[in-house]
């Protein structure tokens, strides 16, 4: 199977934040969008609004700084798991987290990590505004490249002719 | 986390004259038989207010209400509701606004906040989860809305604060300055922005990050998925779910317009030549739409910033306008000038100002110059005209904009005096000037018109809040949902249900919204979903309610109709000890004697008697005084009030109760 990614269309979110509580929900079973593996930051001067998400990257520095190894890679999901058992609550993956996806929770002492809901994730499932999907890796841009060709055809290449442009 | 319930399960009271702040335990048999939001507002503002307690005194109560549903995966979870007596039109007042400050409360620990008191110096309620402090606000005193939320957000350090603040409107008791939310939501009608000014209570700002749960977490589970069908393609109304996310409420301007129902010059026709292509959804998406936005968690997603792109106003940005804010800046003043409307939505939010009222004010004021009541001279030499031609939009809009920021100041006298509405600036103007001040019980009319909705009619008449769309407004009419009227109502009443200039069943239809609509104000879902589109109605609710509060008696259609009776009655009943009576049942002429005089509802007026008393024969009301009766008071539990009112000589034994012959099953009785 081919690896699948999680990624953020970025001029689809709207900010309602409906990815956090069903993320603490299936995994906390709470509403509760402190607890919850994603989450939006909204620059609210200026009414923008950036989901933060795990990356899973291919090196990853909460996995290499994890003293306790609670954190393993599971090639099944593509993801980074927490075993809680091990977490010992330290916060050092939080400190080492490049994008600040990790999270922690207070309650239990461990930390809080995308684990893509073992392939299905339910983030991308509920958001109305389609502005996560979970993509195979090496289709990773197609979609943009469309996009981007969309926008230079209409603004670009219907105002002239091809050989014009060349 | 061990809630047995979606509630948070504490409430706080500030007293702002002896600075105490209290935390309690909402009591469970409040909880109980007010649900939430408007419900335990009404209760809470009936035990510990009076008629001696004015609007704007230290012993007026200012409470923001959240529900059960506030911060859940419900996919309409973001409203937070405010309660108080009106200082703008002296009856009850309750208002709300969507965002994210009424779950944030509830994740901080809280159900509900109750203001008290007034403080001698500006202060501001900080609540993070368990702390909460009354900090000064000096430093914010005279800033405006967004000014006011970055100072809070760098002063606590914490970017994720919700925070509900005025703006210099509300302090400087403009009566109809709104309390905003999250920079650009408003809790706009009734001027509860006003009494927090008149309070000296600048802001609170709250954070929280505690969890919730429901009491049934199997068939919420089961249910969720059936609710977020309801908003994709899948669902029933999706084309309007869709047209809501795609345009939000600007597509409300071209569909009212065909119907001859959007305000147009002061109210005076509901029709605006060429508005499709001017100030229709069409050309603000094109011109002025610039980003999508949405509520706490929204199937929906109705929100959107708008802009300005060229002109005098470039650069102006700000979410909305919806379109109450489109009429009340447009065809209310005949003008297409679409930059002006960004402009003015924007100033309303920075100042903390509703933009009805300022509209519906303003256009007051323009009609009276109009007639002649208002001269140069008295407006401070505004030339305060509606525009004669649509190439001079430009600049007649000008002198209004300007007009906005003059009344948030009370710069001279003439915008002091609009300062305070349009009732009372009539009544100070004296002679004919009440005419043309469109208004029920003090409230303005808002972007509806009851000549071409007749329903509307007695929504305007008898809402405890005044002339508003919110309490109990049917959309079923208005919009022509005739599959929604057929599986409520049956076959026999589609059509003249259907039929917006039929009066016929009507009070019915209007008074089974003002019960829904009270238990969708205590829960607290948006209207949007409720009202438009109709996604859910009270066989939803038997679910729903117990599932989040554990309270299985209303999954009883017999004791739902009670709490929603309840609650419906109880707000009557706040304005019948403040003096309402069958008198203040009633519509502004222009409704009920000018004939429409364009467009395609031309001719129409509003016959509101028939109506009336089919509503009246419902909530078994007294046809001679309005006042309430004994008997049914008590039938929905609130016999403490029956007994109040009776020493006040305020409710009826046998009241005198009109029939009308006409068959209608009460919804108790139909749904299961």
């Amino acid at each position: 199977m081919a690896k699948k990614v999680l990624v953020v269309n970025y001029e689809k979110c709207s900010g309602c934040r409906m990815c956090e509580v069903v993320c603490s929900w299936r995994h906390q079973q709470e509403f509760n969008p402190a607890k919850s593996a994603i989450q939006i930051v909204t620059l609210r001067d200026k009414s923008v609004d950036i989901p933060i998400i795990c990356q899973q990257c291919d090196k990853a520095m909460c996995q290499q700084v994890c003293q306790p190894k609670a954190i393993s890679y599971n090639s099944e999901y593509f993801a980074y798991i927490v075993d809680e058992q091990k977490c010992i609550g330290c916060k050092m993956c939080i400190s080492a987290c490049p994008v600040g996806a990790m999270n922690f929770d207070p309650d239990k002492g461990v930390a809080i990590k995308c684990d893509l809901c073992k392939g299905v994730p339910q983030c991308v499932r509920y958001c109305p505004m389609g502005a996560l999907e979970y993509i195979d890796a090496d289709k990773i841009s197609i979609k943009k490249k469309y996009v981007v060709a969309e926008k230079f055809f209409t603004e670009i290449l219907s105002a002239k002719s091809l050989h014009q442009v060349g | 986390m061990d809630k047995k319930n979606s509630y948070a399960g504490k409430f706080v009271r500030v007293n702002l004259t002896n600075k105490k702040i209290e935390v309690e335990p909402t009591p469970k048999k409040l909880l109980r038989e007010y649900i939430g939001g408007v419900g335990i507002g009404a209760r809470i503002l009936w035990d510990e207010t009076d008629e001696k307690t004015d609007p704007l005194s230290a012993q007026n109560k200012l409470i923001f209400l959240t529900g059960p549903l506030q911060g859940t995966l419900f996919p309409q979870s973001a409203r937070y509701e405010v309660v108080s007596r009106s200082p703008l039109t002296g009856w009850w007042a309750h208002s709300s606004a969507g965002g994210f400050f009424g779950p944030e409360l509830k994740y901080a620990g809280y159900d509900f906040v109750i203001i008290e008191g007034k403080s001698e110096e500006p202060v501001y309620l900080y609540i993070d989860n368990d702390i909460i402090q009354l900090r000064s606000a000096k430093h914010l005193w005279g800033k405006t809305v967004p000014e006011t939320n970055v100072l809070i957000e760098k002063e606590v350090g914490d970017k994720q604060v919700k925070i509900a603040c005025i703006g210099p409107a509300g302090e400087n008791l403009v009566r109809y300055a709104c309390i905003m939310s999250d920079y650009y939501r408003a809790v706009g009608r009734c001027g509860l922005g006003c009494v927090m000014g008149y309070k000296k209570l600048k802001a609170i700002a709250v954070r929280g990050t505690k969890g919730l749960g429901v009491a049934d977490k199997d068939k919420f589970d089961k249910l969720f998925n059936d609710w977020i069908k309801r908003y994709t393609p899948e669902g029933k109304y999706w084309e309007h779910v869709s047209a809501m996310r795609t345009y939000g409420t600007f597509a409300l301007t071209d569909w009212e317009n065909a119907i001859g129902r959007l305000p147009t010059k002061n109210h005076w026709t509901g029709y605006f030549e060429n508005a499709e292509n001017t100030i229709g959804m069409q050309p603000l998406k094109n011109n002025h739409y610039k980003r999508h936005k949405s509520c706490f968690c929204c199937g929906i997603q109705c929100k959107y910033v708008s802009e300005v792109r060229k002109g005098k106003y470039k650069g102006t940005e700000s979410e909305g306008p919806e379109y109450e804010t489109v009429e009340a800046f447009t065809s209310n003043f005949l003008s297409i000038d679409t930059d002006a409307l960004i402009r003015a939505n924007y100033l309303c939010n920075i100042y903390g100002l509703d933009t009805i009222t300022t509209g519906h004010t303003i256009s007051f004021a323009a009609e009276c110059y109009e007639k002649g009541l208002l001269k140069k001279s008295d407006t401070g030499n505004r030339e305060l005209k509606f525009v004669d031609k649509p190439e001079n939009s430009k600049k007649i809009m000008e002198t209004v904009l300007s007009l906005i920021e003059d009344i948030v100041y009370g710069k001279d006298e003439f915008s002091r005096l609009l300062q305070l509405g349009s009732k009372k600036a009539a009544e100070v103007l004296g002679g004919d000037a009440w005419k043309y001040a469109i208004h029920v019980n003090g409230l303005e009319a808002s972007g509806q018109d009851p000549r071409p909705h007749k329903s509307l009619g007695l929504t305007y008449a008898i809402n405890v809040r005044g002339a508003d769309h919110l309490t109990s407004l049917s959309s079923l009419d208005e919009l022509g949902y005739k599959e929604e009227l057929l599986r409520r109502y049956g076959k026999k009443l589609v059509d003249i249900l259907a039929d917006r200039l039929d009066e016929r069943y009507k009070g019915y239809l209007v008074s089974e919204m003002e019960e829904f609509y009270s238990l969708v104000d205590s829960l607290l879902l948006c209207k949007y979903g409720t009202m438009w589109p109709p996604l859910y109605y009270f066989d939803d609710l038997l679910d729903i309610i117990p599932i989040f509060t554990g309270f299985e008696e209303y999954s009883d259609p017999k004791e739902l109709e009670k709490l929603a009776s309840r609650i419906v009655d109880l707000r009557r009943a706040f304005n019948i000890r403040l003096g309402w009576t069958k008198k203040n049942d009633s519509l502004h002429p222009r409704f009920t004697q000018e004939p429409i005089p364009t467009g395609p509802a031309k001719g129409q007026v509003c016959n509101l008697e028939p109506m009336l008393k089919e509503y009246y024969e419902i909530r078994k009301f007294d046809w001679e005084t309005g006042l309430p009766s004994e008997e049914e008071l008590i039938r929905v539990g609130l016999q403490d009030v029956a007994k109040e009112l009776k020493k006040k000589n305020k409710v009826v034994k046998n009241p005198k109760i009109p029939t009308t012959g006409r068959k209608w099953v009460h919804w108790s009785k139909r749904i299961k």
